[in-house]
């Protein structure tokens, strides 16, 4: 893992201890305190889980840029702290070490008691100080943890429902290792649902300045205890679900969703695509999740700067990451005409990817999430990506009437009222009697003499529109066959000619393109 | 298609827009796109086996669905002149190609997409465009010895034998025809028919003139038809010597592709090609200065029309013409053998012409000198009574028994 700077640094190891709290089996919790003092500049880091025990390769494979951050801007050492099943180990990793078997010293372990931390019988604590301001390390760390509430990560696959007034007290156990915490998590953790609590990983962000009494500031990650989700949802439905909480509060920054910009529900639209790739010899199925979301805001006053421009989220293995390479490529590949949307352009902002699209209807925002995953280390795929992606805009298109629709699509619809006139006209101008009763009943409507012309049409174009919203959701090898089936199409004689008003006959008029 | 008497023919096709409509509407109910099937008619192509096209079965389809936004616009214009095309025939009226054109002039855009959309109402139904109650206006000029009723108006040609009458545009409503004609003369030009009017040629020669002024409409063609149908008059026609004149003199025996589907209905098969021939430059003499030098225009559609399937089966002569006047390269107007006197054309060319046609078959009676002999100098037209007229019809429908074949075709 190249490091680049102490933000990132530390962003890395939070991001390894939220792996092994979803790895772990049990409820999790990832804690991290930022101290300092006003004397120095100094910023004492510590990042606790109670996920699964860590594996000592994952800090000595860390590859710093030395000469990109600098080493002043960091101390020494980073110390750990690793409990085991019966003993608590420390290390103390040099990081200014170029050699990476000589990084890591164990110091003496302290044996286990049992009693005590029967609940937590795995953990990690890592330790560092670092030179940096408090607040652009709070903001990143903040981003850092919005963005991981959108993968709703479970603990893990074998989790079990557990009573919510349980859960509580089952988290005031498993702080114990870290005592100096507890009491500010107890203080923020609140829950007002009563019923069954889904483990997670529950997350806290706590900055601490000595010189001051109690807490500057503090924030608790829960993924959305309102969230329709049980044990048994696939990733693709957390993800869905989790940038849905996303888009509602704006980017996870409200604690509730924002009422004035969803007055209803019914405003965001969500789909999701999943693409996979076969286990093979050359490594293991790779596995692509798309999530689309689609905000109808009529008069938002939030969204006023993010018109024309779509935000995409990437996750690889659960965890936010840069925009990959394949993904730009995806992104820039998609036919998104077919989808009635005109690309300008798509820009890698470092943390996301930003598309940008020409004339988006002005009350439409879209929202997009990316998550990349398999066990083993991979690079993503730029197909599968674009077949994700792609998927994810058909479910939308086959779940939400009149959206997505192709400009083809929009342009054949446009036909609708004039057609609906027209076959309407052909009806109610007939004198047959018994013809119009016929069509009314294909209509499904009473006699349309008794009904009036415009229910008769707007009946004929409701039919006409979703006939083509339809047709235009097919892929397009399983659309209507080809219009021409002919031994020879082309006219034999295509020469023009200039011909009379009113001219029937020669074959030089025969210049149909068609 | 013809022929069909003029109600049941228009309760039939009201039927038959009543099921169209209901097809459309059956499949839009069950959430199916409506697939209109419109066969496509052609009257050659470029294979020379035999039979080919000569069956006047469709050789494929067009489908038109909402998926191609050009189809869509198809069908909207399809369905636009059908709900006026179903009003036309309720309510027993008639309107012109123009006349639907500017109820809906923004979407139709174009007089053409109109004609197209009248086309494809006739295949689908079945019929040809008069019984849709859709006429044109009539374009083409008819003198000679010929008089006809058309609705209530008498058309009494014979009574001034070179002065023009418009061709009637109600062919369907032509009764009581009459004639002494011996024959019909197509000229392609209304210049030339103005000319051999000017000359009195029709007082000299007992004919019926038509021209339909460059490529016939509809209506002349059906109203040629019905002379040569009725009279069964031998038929020349007079076209320039050159591409387009071909093409026009092709359309008269053979048909247009664009209207192929009706084809059958509207060609005259009788029809001898009486001239201008590339030979003509030499046998009469013009000078180089008459005679234009093909464009490539010109040279491309001559060969692309040497590739037609019906020169090569039924007018192998035609087409060796036509690859003469390509191998010469040179192409003229009629008008250019008036070069030598203004009535060139109705004193000498046109006679001769007649005579060449009979004559270089020496086993067929010369057909134009006895019509010559027999009827020229013409009694006053006033003389005749009607018994006498078909007296003269009935002669003529004998004489025509007559093998009569062109030696060009």
């Amino acid at each position: 893992m190249d490091i680049s700077s102490v933000q990132k640094l530390c962003i890395h190891l939070i991001s390894s201890a939220y792996q092994r709290c979803r790895l772990s089996e049990d409820l999790c919790r990832l804690s991290v305190v930022l101290e300092s003092t006003q004397a120095t500049p100094i910023i004492r880091v510590s990042i606790s889980d109670t996920g699964t025990g860590s594996c000592l390769e994952e800090f000595q494979d860390l590859k710093y840029n030395r000469e990109g951050i600098g080493t002043e801007k960091w101390g020494k050492w980073m110390v750990m702290v690793c409990i085991s099943d019966n003993k608590i180990y420390h290390y103390h990793l040099n990081l200014r070490e170029s050699v990476s078997s000589r990084m890591l010293t164990r110091l003496p372990s302290i044996p286990k008691n049992d009693a005590k931390f029967r609940q937590v019988p795995h953990g990690t604590e890592v330790c560092l100080s670092i030179s940096d301001t408090i607040d652009a390390l709070h903001t990143e760390i903040k981003c850092f943890f919005r963005k991981m509430l959108i993968l709703m990560i479970p603990v893990s696959s074998t989790a079990t429902l557990m009573p919510y007034n349980l859960y509580a007290e089952h988290m005031v156990q498993i702080l114990s290792p870290f005592t100096y915490l507890i009491q500010h998590f107890i203080l923020t953790l609140t829950f007002d649902r009563v019923g069954f609590f889904f483990k997670c990983v529950a997350a806290e962000l706590v900055i601490k300045q000595e010189d001051s009494p109690g807490l500057l500031c503090e924030n608790v990650f829960l993924p959305n205890e309102c969230s329709p989700l049980n044990f048994s949802s696939s990733n693709v439905e957390r993800l869905k679900s989790g940038l849905e909480e996303y888009v509602l509060k704006h980017g996870n920054i409200l604690n509730n969703k924002c009422d004035s910009c969803f007055s209803s529900r019914e405003q965001l639209k969500l789909s999701s695509g999943v693409a996979c790739s076969m286990e093979s010899q050359r490594g293991p199925g790779l596995i692509v999740e798309a999530v689309i979301a689609i905000s109808e805001l009529a008069e938002s006053p939030c969204f006023r700067s993010c018109r024309n421009r779509t935000e995409v989220l990437h996750f690889k293995d659960f965890s936010p990451c840069s925009v990959p390479v394949a993904s730009l490529g995806a992104l820039t590949s998609i036919d998104w005409r077919s989808y009635g949307l005109t690309l300008r352009g798509v820009v890698d902002q470092a943390d996301q990817a930003l598309i940008e699209w020409e004339s988006l209807p002005p009350d439409l925002r879209i929202d997009m999430a990316i998550h990349c995953y398999r066990k083993h280390k991979h690079q993503p795929d730029r197909h599968l990506i674009k077949k994700a992606v792609k998927l994810a805009l058909d479910d939308f298109k086959g779940k939400y009437s009149g959206f997505l629709l192709s400009a083809h699509a929009v342009k054949v619809c446009s036909y609708a009222p004039d057609l609906a006139s027209s076959i309407a006209g052909m009806i109610l101008s007939s004198n047959d009697s018994e013809f119009q009763s016929k069509c009314a009943s294909l209509l499904g409507l009473m006699q349309p003499q008794e009904i009036g012309r415009q229910t008769v049409e707007d009946r004929i174009k409701g039919m006409i529109i979703s006939v083509i919203e339809t047709n235009d959701r097919k892929p397009e090898k399983n659309k209507e066959a080809a219009p021409l089936l002919f031994e020879d199409d082309h006219p034999q004689d295509p020469e023009p000619i200039p011909h009379s008003e009113d001219y029937e006959g020669g074959d030089d008029v025969f210049s149909f393109s068609d | 298609m013809e022929g069909i008497r003029s109600n049941a023919c228009s309760r039939d096709l009201l039927r038959k827009i009543k099921e169209f409509t209901l097809s459309i509407l059956e499949d839009l109910s069950e959430g199916r796109s409506p697939l209109i099937f419109i066969p496509r008619f052609r009257i050659y192509c470029t294979n020379f086996d035999s039979n080919c096209c000569s069956c006047n079965k469709p050789n494929g389809h067009e489908i038109l669905t909402f998926q191609k936004e050009s189809h869509v616009h198809r069908i909207d214009v399809l369905l636009r002149v059908l709900l006026i095309v179903q009003q036309l025939l309720q309510e027993n009226k008639h309107a012109s190609k123009r006349d639907i054109y500017y109820m809906h002039p923004l979407v139709f855009s174009d007089q053409t997409v109109v004609d197209r959309a009248i086309n494809d109402i006739c295949i689908l139904l079945q019929c040809s465009r008069h019984n849709l109650n859709v006429v044109s206006v009539g374009n083409g000029l008819v003198m000679g010895w010929l008089r006809f009723f058309e609705a209530e108006r008498k058309f009494d040609c014979i009574k001034s034998p070179n002065t023009a009458h418009t061709i009637p545009v109600l062919v369907e409503d032509v009764k009581d025809l009459v004639s002494v004609a011996h024959y019909i003369l197509i000229v392609e030009k209304e210049s030339v028919f103005q000319r051999l009017a000017n000359d009195k040629f029709c007082s000299k020669n007992r004919c019926i003139v038509i021209t339909g002024r460059g490529y016939p409409d509809v209506s002349t063609r059906r109203f040629l038809r019905l002379l040569v149908d009725k009279l069964c008059l031998p038929v020349y026609c007079l076209v320039d010597c050159d591409p387009y004149g071909f093409d026009i003199l092709a359309t008269y025996r053979f048909g247009s592709m664009q209207m192929a589907y009706d084809a059958k209905f509207l060609r005259v098969p009788q029809i001898q090609w009486l001239g201008a021939f590339p030979s003509d430059s030499e046998n009469y003499n013009l000078p180089q200065q008459c005679l234009l030098p093909l464009t490539l225009e010109d040279k491309r559609r001559t060969e692309a029309m040497l590739q037609r399937c019906y020169l090569h089966q039924e007018v192998p002569g035609w087409r060796s013409e036509l690859e003469l006047m390509l191998q010469r390269g040179t192409k003229f107007e009629i008008e250019a053998l008036s070069v030598h006197s203004l009535s060139f054309l109705s004193e000498v060319y046109i006679p001769s012409a007649a005579a060449c046609q009979t004559s270089a078959t020496p086993k067929l009676p010369i057909k134009m000198s006895i019509v010559g002999s027999l009827f020229s100098p013409l009694s006053p037209p006033s003389f005749l009574t009607s018994l006498s007229l078909h007296f003269l019809l009935f002669l003529s429908s004998n004489q025509r028994q007559s093998p009569q074949l062109s030696p060009l075709s």
